[in-house]
C-alpha cells in the first residue's frame, strides 16, 4: 500500500494563528519536503465560509504544490462537488494533469454543512442529486483518477457501481472499514466491470509515529483537538453513534480509539489488516508545532512506507 | 503606463513558463494569462511559483459559475502569488459588480471572503478597460506606438512581442513609464551589450 499525507487545509485557527501567506508557502514546502522523503501523495481539503479560512478552492493550490514538484501526487480529499460546476472542475483536473504528467487526483464528496449551500445559492437537500450529475458529467469530461469521499455504505455502494475509488473518512473502527469496503466491492463487482481489478480505496487515517508514551499522549491529544474543528464545522461521522456537535468529549474518545499511534512497526502491523490501496496519514493537526509536523513527514516516507509496500496493492 | 505580456495565445506551457520567467527576472509589470473554463487560476497558480515579482493578470471566463466560487478561487490565488494578482473578468456586469465587491474584501450577500485576499483590493477589470497591441518589431514604429499609448493616459497595455523580453523591458517599459525616455541610453546599451535574438 501507499502512504499519503493529508489533510492541508491551510486554516489560521484560533489555536495556531498564522498568515494565509505562511500557510500556502508552507504547502509547497511541505509538498517538497514528502517527496523528498519518499511519500506517495498529499491531500488538500474544502471547506467554504469558515472563521479560519480553510481552503475553498482546491484547484489553484494543488497547482502551486504541483508545480513545485515532480513526483509526488496531489489530491484533493475532498472536494465538495455539489457546491461546484463540474465541467469546471473537469477542465481544470484535465489542465493540472496536463501541467504535472498525470500527478492528479480528483477526490470527490457531497459537503454537510447548510452554509456552504446557502452562498452557493444550491438546495441543500438536493446534493445526492447535484453529486450524481456531478459525476456523471466528470465521467464524460475528464480521465482524471477520481475518488469518492464516504462515511456511509450507501455512498460506499454508489461510488462502487460507478467504478470509482474509495476515500474513506478517518474516524472509524477497522470492523466499520472494512464494512464499508465490502460494500463498495461488492456494488462493484455487481455492476459487470470491464476493469479487471478493481477501483481502489484510500484510508484516512489519524496517524502519528512516536517513541515513547509520552509522545504517544501528546499526540493523541493532537487528535483529540482535530476535532474540535470539526466540531465547529458542524461534522459528524456515520456508523459511530457519536453526535460529534454535541458530545465533544464522547467524539473525542472515539477518535482517539480509532487513531494510530505508536512506532513505525506497530503502526505498519495495525496497518496490515486494512485491505486498501492507499493510506493517507491524517497528520495536518493545527496543533503540533511545525518541528514535529516536518519530523512525522519524514518518517512516514522513510521509516512508515517501506514497512507496508508490500501491503495492499501499489496503485 | 504599465505593460502586460500576453500569454494567452502561446499554446505550450513550458514556453508560457519561460516567458513568465523573463518577465520577471527582467522587470515587466504583469503577465497575462488564461485556460480553459475554471482553469485560470490553475494555469495562474502554476506560474506563480517559478516567478516573483511579476503581476499575474487572469483572464477569466465569469460565465455560467457562482461570482462567490470565482472570488474564492482569485483570494486563494492572490495568497500563492503573495499580492500579485490582477482579473479582466468577461461575463455579466453583476457578477463583476459581486466579484470586485468580495475581491476588495468587503461582505456581498451576506458572505465575506475567508481567506481574504492578500492585497487590499484585488483590481477586476473588463476587457474594454485594457487596450491589446501587437507591438511592431522596428524599434522607431515601437517608439511611437508605446508613446501614443502612454500619452492618452492608458493605465495598462497588453502587448504580444515576439523578440527577446530583455529586449521589450530595454526599449519599452522606461518608456511606457515616463514621456522623458532617454532612447540614447537604451541604444547604448544595446551596443555595451548586444541582445542575442
Amino acid at each position: 500500500m501507499d502512504m499519503g499525507i493529508g489533510l492541508w487545509c491551510l486554516q489560521s485557527t484560533s489555536t495556531n494563528p498564522r498568515s494565509f501567506g505562511q500557510a500556502y508557502q508552507e504547502l509547497v514546502e511541505d509538498a517538497r519536503l514528502a517527496e523528498d522523503n519518499g511519500v506517495h501523495s498529499l491531500w488538500l481539503s474544502e471547506h467554504h465560509a469558515y472563521y479560519d479560512g480553510y481552503c475553498p478552492a482546491l484547484m489553484p493550490a494543488a497547482a502551486a504544490a504541483l508545480a513545485a514538484t515532480e513526483n509526488i501526487q496531489i489530491g484533493t480529499g475532498v472536494l465538495l462537488l455539489p457546491l461546484h460546476e463540474p465541467q469546471r472542475i473537469a477542465n481544470a483536473a484535465n489542465l493540472l494533469n496536463e501541467q504535472s504528467s498525470g500527478r492528479f487526483h480528483l477526490g470527490v464528496g457531497m459537503g454537510y454543512r447548510p452554509i456552504e449551500f446557502e452562498i452557493k445559492q444550491r438546495d441543500m437537500s438536493q446534493r445526492l442529486k447535484l453529486m450524481n450529475a456531478g459525476l456523471d458529467a466528470l465521467h464524460s469530461a475528464t480521465q482524471t483518477p477520481t475518488w469518492v469521499g464516504i462515511s456511509s455504505e450507501k455512498a460506499a455502494e454508489r461510488a462502487g457501481r460507478r467504478g470509482l475509488g474509495l476515500f474513506i473518512s478517518g474516524a472509524f473502527s477497522k470492523e466499520v472499514v472494512n464494512t464499508l469496503i465490502r460494500a463498495h466491492r461488492t456494488a462493484w463487482e455487481k455492476s459487470d466491470p470491464d476493469e479487471d481489478t478493481p477501483p481502489p480505496v484510500g484510508l484516512l487515517r489519524n496517524l502519528w509515529i512516536v517513541d515513547s508514551q509520552k509522545e504517544r499522549r501528546r499526540a493523541l491529544d493532537w487528535v483529540r483537538s482535530s476535532y474540535l474543528v470539526y466540531a465547529g464545522l458542524g461534522w459528524g461521522a456515520d456508523n459511530t453513534g457519536v453526535d460529534f456537535v454535541s458530545q465533544i468529549e464522547t467524539s473525542m474518545d472515539e477518535v482517539e480509539k480509532s487513531a494510530t499511534v505508536g512506532s513505525a512497526e506497530e503502526i505498519a502491523a495495525e496497518l496490515d489488516g486494512y485491505d486498501v490501496d492507499l493510506v493517507v496519514c491524517r497528520i495536518g493537526y493545527d496543533q503540533p508545532p511545525r518541528s514535529a509536523l516536518t519530523e512525522v513527514i519524514e518518517r512516514i516516507g522513510r521509516e512508515l512506507a517501506p514497512l507496508v509496500q508490500d501491503s495492499g496493492v501499489k496503485l | 503606463m504599465r505593460l502586460l505580456l500576453d500569454l494567452r495565445k502561446i499554446s505550450e506551457p513550458a514556453e508560457r513558463e519561460r516567458l513568465a520567467r523573463e518577465a520577471d527576472e527582467h522587470g515587466i509589470w504583469g503577465v497575462v494569462v488564461t485556460g480553459p473554463r475554471g482553469g485560470e487560476c490553475v494555469e495562474a497558480s502554476a506560474l506563480a511559483t517559478t516567478t516573483q515579482h511579476v503581476t499575474i493578470v487572469i483572464d477569466i471566463d465569469g460565465n455560467d459559475v457562482h461570482p462567490t466560487t470565482l472570488a474564492e478561487e482569485i483570494s486563494v490565488l492572490d495568497q500563492i502569488t503573495k499580492r500579485r494578482t490582477m482579473v479582466i473578468f468577461r461575463g455579466p456586469s453583476t457578477s463583476k459588480t459581486s466579484l470586485a465587491t468580495l475581491l476588495s474584501g468587503l461582505p456581498c450577500e451576506g458572505v465575506i471572503l475567508s481567506p481574504p485576499p492578500a492585497q487590499a483590493s484585488i483590481p477586476v477589470h473588463s476587457p474594454e478597460d485594457i487596450p491589446e497591441t501587437n507591438l511592431p518589431e522596428d524599434m522607431a514604429q515601437l517608439a511611437t506606438t508605446i508613446d501614443q499609448y502612454r500619452d492618452s493616459q492608458t493605465a495598462f497595455l497588453i502587448v504580444s512581442w515576439a523578440r527577446s523580453i530583455k529586449e521589450l523591458a530595454r526599449h519599452a517599459v522606461g518608456r511606457s513609464a515616463s514621456n522623458d525616455f532617454p532612447q540614447m541610453v537604451a541604444d547604448m546599451a544595446d551596443q555595451i551589450d548586444p541582445i542575442d535574438q
